[in-house]
């Protein structure tokens, strides 16, 4: 474990993402210290540029932009670690049963997998939306029915080329019980690539959400990045601080969980450096 | 022989498949509460029950859940993909008019994206670990990073509010232009901020994509072997490297194709571009399931086909290549 | 001497005459409206349809009202002027309306207008497709004495009828086209034949509606205009932008953001008119579930009256394009009183009904949780929303947004599944036929959108609202809507927010855009560009 913290803070990029991605934690967690009070209630006039009182100006109702920001991240952060591990949840088991059976049982779940890799999916995330009573959890479930293929296949192809290795072939033949093989055996070989893709899954998640909030489809009670910038669309042109700002802090965190990710990447898998692409 | 049956296998299996994915849709998009006579009579600011009972019973609404998909089914097995309840005009003609307008789009964007992102990834990969993959690859992350439609709001905040270089929407200028070469500039000026706010992000996930994916290739035992033998560094790249390399390449772009249709929604809504993906969107709110399920299907009919190709493809770049995941 | 005197006296009578002649024609053609000009203006979204009655949404009425026509139109004090009736009677005992049309209309495609288009439209078409006129039709029965002449025999006396003969409540479609049709399938309904100003010429799908110049137009001279282009922009500072350089000369209702308006408004070359909406009389509303606590009790509503400061939302959401609204009809209408109850913004008594009604604060300040269904319309809702849920927190009310789509939000109402829920709602020329829906107990349908959705249900409403009805004597109207108001008011069956006030913005050039109750949804054969 310490061998792999020190490979990564070997990479400057992981360490510069690591800073960044505490900072905006510190945030997300102090934010009723930051900005005390509700970040929806009118707090001065209304569309006033960054300056004074206000380091990120106001938007249409009078509400601060930087509390916004602050009490945004929770909401960005909570819903793409959510989602994620909602995604990785359905995804490893159901990639882990069919790369580790094979058989019939692999074809009817690659089949399933393909159901959903059709549809288009980001479409198909505001199906989901629409159709759940929209909110914090229908945006989290909905993300995570939409991401979770290409982790169950990444499970499955790790789980089929584990399960033939001889340390597997050998608790089999000594008779251990088949899901204690899995957990014990095969998933912490598996973990490593899991860990890194889902590390940028989240930042992934974290995109989804706030192109859905821009889009008018977010939880209207929390206030959240991508909201902020398509609320400010109909004054983009006068307001700009209102577009700038939540974008430039969805890019930021989005950045820094990237670089993390790699870093742990190169870490983890040396050997494998450059395989998990996109 | 072989090639016909595998051909015709191939197709079955297909057929099954988007028949699958057309009846779960079907399923799954009438879940979302509500149905189109409500949206019309929200719409026309009045209502009485003759009036949606009149409308359900229009468009088959009052029937038995299986018995309506017993009818759209059919009536897809015969090419026939139903009317709009909004205008009542056959969905095949609604979405072969936005079609092209997506495709144009995704098309310019996907194609940009795979020639430029490949090639500067190569570069990045040739050249790794000096100041330039460095640069490279930040820009990349940057690109990679950004919410797409931010960048699309940016660029026309710069390029059409400041500069007043490029227009802020559409396909087309509200003053119609005479002449189709015309017509074909204006059509161009209109596409480009739009087609990069969506390349720019694929641009960076390929040049991603393709230095690691040239990296972990150039590291393998047999390109090590074919240096050692003293073949020229070209002919290991274009013969072993670039080969093998491709496959990731090929595979992603392959599952892009097939996301050619409903992938630009956002650009689309950002750029007021009229696509596909826009109409979907509207559809989904005004409970215009025809049109729905039909961009459906044809979004279903694409990943098959490329997902066909892309098989093919890779089987092709490299035959040592059996039935890979 | 005397004949060449005569003669040089008469030269100059003539020259003179002549120059007279010429000055009086100069001076008269400086006050007659241009003729020529093409027209781009805004719609979105693009309508579903050209035809009204089969569609009602606002972007189908704005093209298809210049296609269209009815037998009257409305000017801005509501009162009836001619259209395609010439003149009309009413019997004294409100029973017999007669119509004697116009001779030498004819449809777009050369057939010409008689009488049997009138019966047809108002006995079949109507009833067939129009949800909101179909009652008032189906009171009537309607014969045609001569190819000139319709009258209408009622059972029984119906105040609003007089005023339900606009192109929108009533247009008149030809029946040599639909009779006998599904009139919802006609081919026609893609390329509609009217008699009206202009014509149907193309429909762009996703780009724009194309109208041109009726030339065999029964108002002689006119439409001044040569064609109109509707331009469908979908995003509403493109619509702005448009607007600005030119490229469009009209906007209307939601086309532009209000607070682009108040932008707009200083531009020399563009004016900015909040009228015409005295037909529609749109007021928004926050609607409560009477049928749940603690709405029922009718401290808690006016607790919610006093919690909103109404000032606020005209001033701040609305852009000062609103009018605060005081009751259930509207301030334009002639039957509209402003001597009801008022509620102005005080936080303090809302407190005070909240603790009469025992919702006594928690540790967080939280007397009572409940719920709020807004209307998904765009930005402008939203930010509506928020600031209820603001403004009633502040007095202890903890409201919880409950985001959807417009088919969500319908279903929702309809079916009486929602806490609160806001709303507007143009309550038409006659509260009979836009306001009693609203308010009286046998409208309760569940399912139906825009019926009493509330649950209120009061016996004396609802016999006076039946009364207003019937009654031939406007005075006595007057009397019945004024006792309903001050009840409805005092009540509060509803929390009434604000009137809406959708500008019309248009180039400075463009004259007689708004002149009369209809506003932009007239049928616009005045309007022309000034040179």
């Amino acid at each position: 474990m310490r061998r792999i913290l020190r490979r990564v803070m070997q990479n400057r990029g992981a360490v510069a993402g690591g800073v960044v991605l505490a900072v905006i934690l510190v945030c997300a967690v102090a934010a009723p210290l930051i900005a005390p009070g509700d970040p929806m209630a009118t707090r001065g006039r209304p569309l006033l540029p960054p300056g004074g009182q206000f380091p990120f100006g106001t938007d249409m109702l009078g509400r601060d932009v930087l509390a916004g920001i602050v009490h945004g991240a929770r909401i960005s952060l909570l819903i793409g670690v959510m989602s994620t591990f909602a995604a990785v949840l359905i995804g490893v088991t159901v990639g882990a049963i069919a790369g580790f059976f094979g058989g019939w049982v692999d074809e009817v779940l690659v089949r399933f997998t393909e159901f959903f890799q059709t549809i288009p999916s980001f479409v198909f995330a505001i199906l989901l939306v629409a159709i759940m009573r929209p909110g914090l959890a229908s945006i989290i479930i909905a993300i995570a029915v939409v991401t979770w293929p290409p982790i169950a296949r990444l499970a499955r192809s790790e789980f089929m080329s584990i399960r033939h290795r001889e340390f597997v072939e050998a608790a089999v033949l000594s008779g251990v019980s088949q899901g204690r093989i899995i957990v014990t055996e095969v998933l912490p070989n598996a973990a490593s690539p899991l860990i890194v893709v889902s590390s940028l899954m989240v930042a992934t998640a974290i995109l989804t959400e706030s192109a859905l909030s821009f889009l008018g489809l977010g939880d209207p009670n929390h206030i959240s990045w991508g909201y902020m910038v398509g609320a400010a669309r109909t004054v983009f042109r006068q307001a700009w601080w209102l577009s700038v700002f939540p974008g430039l802090a969805i890019a930021l965190t989005v950045l820094a969980i990237n670089l993390v990710g790699e870093g742990l990447n190169d870490a983890l898998n040396p050997h494998l450096k450059g395989r998990i692409g996109a | 022989m072989h090639y016909v049956g595998f051909a015709l296998q191939w197709l079955m299996k297909a057929l099954a498949v988007v028949l699958a994915i057309t009846v779960l849709n079907f399923l799954i998009v009438r879940l979302a509460p509500g149905d189109p006579a409500i949206v019309m009579a929200g719409e026309a600011g009045a209502a009485d029950s003759q009036f949606l009972a009149q409308v359900r019973k229009d468009f088959g609404l009052d029937r038995p859940i299986y018995v309506q998909l017993a009818t759209y089914v059919g009536k897809v097995l015969t090419l026939d993909l139903g009317r709009s309840y909004r205008t009542r005009r056959p969905v095949g003609d609604m979405l072969l008019e936005r079609l092209p307008a997506t495709l144009l789009l995704t098309g310019t964007a996907y194609i940009f994206a795979l020639i430029v992102g490949a090639l500067l990834g190569a570069i990045a990969a040739a050249k790794a670990h000096t100041f330039l993959d460095s640069v490279l690859t930040a820009v990349a992350l940057v690109f990679y990073a950004t919410p797409i439609f931010w960048v699309g709001l940016l660029l026309i905040l710069v390029f059409s509010v400041q500069l007043g270089w490029l227009p802020p929407f559409g396909m087309h200028s509200l003053i119609p232009v005479k002449g189709t070469l015309w017509q074909m500039l204006d059509t161009l000026k209109h596409l480009v901020l739009p087609a990069l706010t969506l390349g720019l992000f694929y641009v960076a996930v390929y040049v991603r994509l393709t230095r690691a994916s040239m990296l972990d290739t150039a590291s393998l035992e047999y390109v090590k072997t074919a240096r050692a033998k003293g073949l020229p560094e070209w002919r290991v790249l274009t013969a072993h490297i670039l080969r093998t390399a491709l496959i990731p390449i090929i595979t992603f772009a392959g599952m892009q194709a097939g996301n050619l249709v409903g992938g630009a929604i956002v650009v689309e809504t950002v750029f007021a571009w009229p696509g596909i993906g826009r109409l979907a969107f509207d559809a989904l709110f005004q409970r215009d399931y025809n049109i729905l399920l039909g961009v459906f299907l044809i979004s279903a009919l694409m990943v098959v086909f490329f997902n066909m190709l892309t098989d093919l493809a890779v089987r092709v770049a490299d035959p040592r290549v059996g039935s890979r995941t | 001497m005397k004949t060449s005197l005569s003669r040089s006296g008469s030269c100059l009578a003539v020259a003179l005459a002549l120059v007279g002649l010429v000055l009086f024609e100069a001076g008269h053609a400086a006050a007659q409206p241009t003729r020529g000009g093409t027209l781009n203006s805004t719609l979105w979204p693009e309508p579903p349809g050209i035809v009204i009655g089969i569609h009602l949404n606002a972007p189908t009425l704005l093209p298809s009202s210049k296609i269209f026509e009815g037998l009257l139109t409305y000017d801005f004090d509501l009162k009836p002027q001619p259209m395609l009736a010439e003149t009309w009677q009413v019997s004294s005992d409100g029973l017999t309306y007669t119509f004697h049309l116009r001779h030498n209309v004819n449809w777009h495609d050369g057939k010409p207008f008689t009488s049997k288009d009138v019966v047809f439209s108002l006995t079949k078409f109507i009833p067939e497709v129009h949800p909101r006129s179909r009652p008032t039709f189906q009171r009537a029965d309607v014969s045609a004495p001569d190819d000139y002449t319709v009258v209408l025999k009622l059972k029984e006396p119906y105040g609003p009828m007089i005023r339900s003969l606009d192109v929108i409540s009533a247009p008149i479609v030809p029946a040599h086209i639909y009779e006998g049709t599904n009139y919802r399938d006609n081919p026609a309904n893609r390329h509609p034949i009217g008699t009206g100003p202009f014509k149907f010429d193309e429909w762009k799908s996703g780009q724009y509606i194309h109208l041109v110049r009726n030339n065999d137009y029964w108002q002689k001279g006119k439409p001044y205009l040569d064609d109109i282009y509707y331009r469908f922009i979908p995003d509403s500072a493109s619509r702005a932008l448009a607007l600005e350089q030119g490229e469009v000369q009209l906007a209307t209702q939601n086309d532009i953001e209000l607070v682009d308006v108040a932008r707009l408004k200083k531009l020399p070359n563009l004016r900015v008119d909040t009228k015409g909406w005295e037909w529609g009389s749109p007021i928004s509303w926050l609607e409560m579930n009477l049928r749940r606590a603690p709405f029922k009790d009718v401290r808690f509503r006016k607790a919610v009256m006093y919690a909103l400061d109404r000032n606020f939302i005209r001033d701040s959401i609305f852009f000062g394009m609103a009018k605060v609204a005081t009751g259930p009809i509207h301030s334009s209408s002639p039957f509209y009183t402003s001597d009801v109850p008022t509620y102005p913004y005080d936080p303090q008594k809302a407190k005070a009904l909240l603790d009469e009604m025992g919702l006594k604060p928690d540790a967080n300040g939280i007397r009572v949780k409940v719920s709020l269904l807004g209307l998904p319309y765009g930005e402008l809702w939203d930010r509506l929303s928020q600031y209820i849920k603001q403004a009633l927190g502040q007095v202890g009310i903890e409201v919880t947004l409950e985001p959807s789509d417009v088919a969500g939000w319908g279903n929702r109402i309809a079916n009486w599944d929602v806490d609160m829920s806001t709303t507007y709602l143009t309550t038409l020329s006659d509260p009979a036929l836009g306001v009693a829906r609203t308010y009286i107990s046998e409208n309760q349908k569940k399912g139906v959108l825009f019926t009493n959705t509330s649950g209120y249900s009061n016996p004396e409403v609802d016999r006076l609202f039946a009364e207003a009805a019937k009654e031939p004597d406007q005075a006595k109207r007057k009397e019945l809507y004024t006792k309903v108001q001050k009840i409805l008011v005092d009540d509060v069956a509803l929390a009434w927010l604000v009137e809406l006030q959708w500008p019309t913005i248009y180039d400075a050039r463009l004259k007689n855009v708004i002149h009369n109750g209809l506003g932009p949804n007239d049928n616009f054969a005045d309007v022309y560009f000034e040179k």
